[in-house]
């Protein structure tokens, strides 16, 4: 662990206000950080629940009678029309329309790629983390020895 | 104590459902002297302005800010359209939906219209409905006479459209209704707000002078002596 005893050596050369600031700053990035990971975590939520939606809907088959949700609380009574074809939203106002087979693949490649930037997010973030608790490790000692040099 | 009517455009209201007013202190020395004297109203050190004020009016403080945040958090419940949950191919949704809000109910009639003015010519209405957020599917509609209202607690109740228009504009009705007298409930919050904020202010100004008086005095009286 050369690097983080290198950087501890650092760390300790600085003074009280710098290092708060270090501390501050590596503080509200890792804020940030965790809000990405929730955002990327509730989009996959999403689209797993859009996967599942759509394998259910690639077991009824076309013509069967359903109520279709017109608005949040209405609905009408119809039938399923074109049971292979879905329409997926692919972001600013996009829409695409694919096979029922393209549109799960679809959503099965979008999850992917999201854990996939979960995961390297993660890195990241623990890696910032461990700077900013070394940072308050550091400070938290550097006040001891001052309160400790102004009482004696 | 002595009750001065409140200030601000809320009128002559000590409390507004559920509200407590507050009141308006024509002279702080006398509030402040009336409230040493009560057991009741022990003073607090209140942090920000470094003064001892009536815990009663930072107690007020806190509980109006507690109330503005419901009231702020039932106006957005109204007012935001929220997008609808999914819901499964099946006759009757699993989920609870959202109790239906302003610009969703305003969706509603304006589709209800649309059906009713469509009844007539007996082609059929080709849909796209989300069957999950992100995912829409086509589906057939023909013409019909009837449609289902979700009317929340997992009930939904299937209409004639002139009933399902009518009970439309009812709810929109109310909707708009309390939103209203929500909007005055905040107006009626903030008036409040001030007035006790202006309090405490007025109460530090006292504070300060209180202490110059008394600065002033002891070199009076040594100035006096010599």
């Amino acid at each position: 662990m050369a690097s983080s005893s290198s950087a501890r050596g650092e760390l300790e050369k600085m003074g009280i206000d710098q290092l708060k600031a270090l501390k501050e700053q590596a503080d509200l990035e890792v804020n940030l950080l965790q809000d990405s990971l929730n955002n990327i975590r509730t989009a996959n939520a999403r689209l797993e629940s859009a996967a599942g939606a759509l394998n259910d809907l690639s077991l009824r088959p076309q013509g069967k009678k359903m109520l279709v949700p017109l608005t949040a609380s209405l609905y009408v009574p119809g039938t399923l029309d074109e049971a292979d074809k879905v329409l997926v939203d692919i972001g600013t106002g996009y829409f695409i329309e694919k096979t029922m087979e393209d549109g799960k693949d679809y959503c099965q490649r979008k999850i992917n790629l999201l854990k996939s930037n979960y995961e390297q997010l993660f890195e990241v973030l623990a890696k910032k983390k461990s700077v900013a608790d070394e940072a308050g490790m550091v400070l938290q000692s550097k006040v001891r020895q001052l309160q400790a040099a102004t009482t004696s | 104590m002595s009750s001065s009517s409140p200030s601000g455009s809320g009128g002559d209201l000590s409390e507004r459902r559920g509200i407590p007013a507050a009141k308006f202190i024509q002279d702080v020395e006398t509030y402040l002297s009336q409230s040493s004297l009560d057991s009741n109203s022990a003073l607090a050190f209140h942090q920000e302005s470094e003064v001892f004020c009536p815990v009663i009016l930072l107690f007020r403080l806190q509980q109006y800010k507690v109330v503005e945040m419901k009231l702020l958090a039932q106006q957005r419940d109204l007012q935001v359209y929220f997008s609808p949950p999914l819901c499964r191919l099946v006759p009757f949704c699993d989920e609870a939906s959202l109790v239906a809000k302003i610009p969703d109910i305003e969706k509603c009639l304006e589709v209800v219209g649309t059906l009713e003015a469509r009844k007539g010519t007996g082609e059929a209405l080709l849909a796209d409905f989300e069957v999950s957020e992100g995912i829409y599917s086509r589906a057939c509609i023909e013409d019909t006479d009837s449609v289902c209202l979700w009317l929340g607690a997992n009930v939904m109740l299937e209409y004639s459209c002139e009933e399902a228009t009518a009970l439309l504009k009812n709810n929109l009705e109310n909707a708009k209704a309390s939103l209203e007298v929500l909007v005055a409930d905040l107006q009626f919050l903030r008036d409040q707000v001030t007035v006790t904020q202006v309090t405490i202010a007025r109460i530090y100004n006292y504070d300060v002078q209180q202490r110059r008086v008394k600065q002033v005095a002891p070199t009076a009286i040594t100035a006096a002596d010599s």
